[in-house]
């Protein structure tokens, strides 16, 4: 229990002592559980791990252009979480791994060739704005890897839009190219399923590849790290629309692949929207949060200026989320 | 306020103490819109300065003959004539930024501000006071606006007054001049102030 | 007079004096500058017609001689699918009475707002001779760029005949506009105002020679004078 007071504490500005600290009944935000720097240590170690066949498909797609970005935004990140915890006078959650996991997803979501400054100043919102401005692990609104990417891709969308993806020399032949969904989008060029599946395609540094996402993304499942919910809802919500608008205009099942494996769905689904803090605590919460997700992923693919919506759709969703969590509140036994 | 306050005292507190943007929290649509240009942002100043120093002489010199429960008619009636005096001498002289600001100009008609300080002071003191009043809580506003559009200025196009100031290497951060980098600022700005202004009390308290 | 100045009837003379006061005022300055602000917004639009009738050099070249285009206004009536559609088409002569081309204002819906340019076409309404975006609010550093002079100049000299594409990676294609990277709403929009612009017009724009000739403009018409014509 001693750790879960010490997180709430400083809420108050400094300097003036809660006198409600001596209350019977703590209001903590979510993880509520016993040790949570432990526990939040395992969620973290358990992502890590699951992140790692990504990784390793992303340094033998990428190379040096993988290296030089997950070392950035995972030094960046810790660097910033150790800076504005200080500011804040909190006791330091380096130890947790949650900023190691963000940075590892930011540089993730990156391309490989996006210059320095861009994860670094992914990394610096992502935790700053993101996650401490707001209290802290547990206390964000929004997924903090997410806030930061979506900063640079506003910031920076010549780097990080389409064309940053073309162009890029070094890389292996196969990876030069628009990514998928662009391509499709944009040339109504399409890829053969197998690349699209195993990832011998271009993209951010961790979306190529559906195979490994699916791989990461069950084990996290199977150790019940991240709900199996969100990702289904996610992925039948995408099959279905996909699918009715792959029949409509005829595409014989090439608009459905891509738009299953050509982007960042798998990586989005398992990895990014799963965040424990920002997706519902319910069951059926979490089943209108995939569900949501998916639908918001679609119609910015589909009706947008942009190819990819699944950080945008997360970002949406995770708004919502106190929303989804009032609904669907179970009611005590006894009542009604 | 009771005790009648002096002009200087109006004056200054105006500026930093009673700021209008970032103590009082008030006319934050401007401060959001236009500061993503110092120019922008300067131009808005000096019209909602103008509007409000006219408005709180007039409100001033009329502030015996008035009955209470005419009072907000009044004041509207007359921010109104001032903006659209305003309005018109951007569009006459400087075309270009009354385009730039579009509706952002007629909008001063609801800046709380100036509502706020015709009832707070204009309405209750004598021209001198409601004068340096107005001009205070003026300077206040444009600093805000300054400041705030000087971070996005030069974060979104390395540029100052449309002067390159950073090296041609700088990455221009397109976020800052878009919406969302004014909200950031605003805030950011906003806690800095609030930091310093807890520093200082805890300093005059030890 | 305490009591008076409590009365009703004070304070509806009160409020009726101060409109008043401020109704003359505001008469006062928009008589004074409404005809400077009516001047700034056509000399905007009469400015730019020189450069895209005769291309940016020779409008340079002809303003240093002290010599100007004579321009009349006319409105192009048309309508496309039971909707009235209006064109504000400039006809821009040398002072020697002789045609220099057309420039037709056009708007249309862009990524986030109203794009409004100006189009300069040949004598013989065939070849676009400029383009010019007056007003636009796209994304800045992305769709902004189509006020950018390389990516417009893609449009210099393309032929009015054909619909003009937007397409990728192989500028200088005839027909073809390079897309602004990660602006392709943009990038189209713009095109398909042009496209569209032409296509309305083209019917109504060309002068025939000899018409032209009858309504030779005065000698030492200015630029920035109009005449209403039609």
């Amino acid at each position: 229990m001693s750790d879960t007071t010490k997180t709430q504490e400083p809420m108050t500005p400094s300097g003036s002592t809660d006198e409600r600290g001596a209350a019977l009944i703590h209001v903590a935000p979510s993880p509520h559980i016993k040790d949570a720097a432990a526990h939040t240590q395992r969620i973290m170690t358990d992502v890590i791990l699951a992140l790692l066949p990504i990784i390793a498909l992303s340094i033998y797609l990428f190379e040096v252009y993988a290296i030089k970005q997950l070392s950035i935004c995972v030094v960046a990140c810790m660097g910033s979480e150790f800076l504005f915890v200080k500011m804040r006078g909190k006791s330091l959650t380096l130890k947790d791994c949650s900023a190691v996991v963000t940075g590892i997803i930011i540089a993730l979501s990156l391309p490989g060739s996006a210059p320095w400054f861009v994860g670094v100043l992914a990394s610096v919102v992502a935790i700053g704005i993101g996650k401490i401005i707001f209290g802290g692990l547990g206390m964000n609104i929004f997924n903090p890897a997410m806030v930061g990417r979506a900063f640079v891709m506003i910031a920076f969308a010549q780097l990080l839009g389409a064309a940053s993806y073309e162009n890029v020399t070094g890389l292996v032949d196969a990876v030069s190219g628009a990514t998928p969904l662009s391509a499709l989008k944009f040339n109504g060029v399409s890829m053969e399923t197998a690349a699209l599946f195993w990832g011998m395609t271009n993209g951010s540094l961790g979306e190529t590849s559906s195979a490994a996402c699916l791989l990461g993304g069950l084990f996290l499942v199977f150790r019940k790290t991240a709900s199996w919910q969100i990702p289904a809802g996610i992925l039948l919500s995408v099959v279905l629309i996909a699918g009715i608008t792959d029949i409509a205009g005829s595409h014989s099942g090439l608009l459905l692949v891509h738009h299953l494996f050509g982007g960042a769905l798998m990586f989005g689904a398992f990895f990014i929207a799963t965040d424990p803090v920002t997706s519902p605590l319910t069951p059926r919460g979490k089943w209108i949060f995939g569900l949501g997700t998916g639908f918001l992923i679609m119609i910015i693919r589909l009706f947008s200026g942009y190819p990819e919506g699944v950080m945008f759709a997360v970002l949406m969703m995770n708004a919502v989320t106190p929303l989804i969590n009032r609904w669907t509140n179970p009611l005590p036994m006894g009542e009604a | 306020m009771a005790d009648s306050p002096t002009p200087f005292e109006r004056f200054v507190q105006g500026i930093l103490p009673e700021n209008p943007v970032y103590r009082q929290l008030l006319g934050l649509c401007p401060t959001l819109a236009v500061t993503n240009g110092m120019k922008p942002a300067l131009t808005m100043a000096c019209s909602v300065g103008f509007v409000l120093l006219c408005a709180n002489i007039v409100i001033s010199l009329i502030r015996n003959l008035l009955k209470p429960h005419l009072r907000i008619v009044i004041f509207t009636l007359t921010i109104a004539t001032f903006v659209t005096i305003a309005d018109r001498f951007l569009a006459a002289y400087f075309f270009q930024m009354s385009k730039t600001l579009g509706p952002y100009i007629p909008l001063i008609i609801v800046n709380c501000i100036i509502i706020c300080r015709c009832e707070v002071c204009a309405s209750k003191q004598g021209v001198v006071t409601a004068a340096s009043d107005a001009i205070g809580q003026a300077l206040g506003f444009g600093l805000a606006l300054s400041s705030i559009a000087a971070v996005r200025e030069i974060l979104g196009t390395g540029m100052l007054f449309g002067i390159r100031v950073l090296p041609d290497a700088w990455p221009d951060w397109v976020i800052m001049v878009l919406p969302p980098g004014a909200f950031i600022t605003l805030g950011l700005l906003l806690g800095c102030v609030n930091w310093i202004g807890i520093l200082k009390a805890r300093r005059s308290a030890k | 007079m305490r009591s008076f100045k409590e009365s009703n009837l004070f304070q509806a003379w009160l409020v009726l004096l101060l409109a008043t006061a401020f109704g003359a005022a505001l008469a006062g300055i928009q008589t004074k500058l409404g005809p400077v602000i009516e001047a700034n917004k056509t000399r905007e639009t009469l400015a730019k017609i020189p450069a895209l009738v005769l291309g940016e050099d020779p409008a340079a070249a002809l303003a240093s001689q002290k010599k100007s285009l004579s321009i009349t206004l006319r409105t192009i009536e048309i309508e496309r699918n039971g909707v009235k559609k209006f064109y504000t088409v400039y006809d821009a002569f040398f002072e020697d009475g002789t045609l220099a081309g057309y420039v037709a204002k056009a708007s249309g819906q862009g990524y986030a707002d109203k794009i409004e340019l100006l189009l300069g076409l040949d004598t013989e309404g065939k070849t676009i001779t400029g383009l010019f975006i007056l007003d636009q609010k796209e994304t800045p550093g992305l769709g902004n760029r189509i006020i950018e002079k390389p990516w417009r100049d893609q449009f210099l000299d393309q032929a009015s005949a054909t619909r003009l594409v937007v397409g990728k990676g192989n500028p200088g294609k005839a027909n073809e506009i390079d897309a602004i990277s990660g602006a392709t709403i943009s990038s189209r929009s713009v095109t398909g105002i042009v496209n569209n612009t032409i296509t309305d017009i083209k019917a109504q724009l060309v002068i025939p020679p000899k018409e032209a000739a009858e309504k030779p403009a005065p000698p030492g018409n200015e630029t920035g004078k109009i005449k209403e014509n039609t």
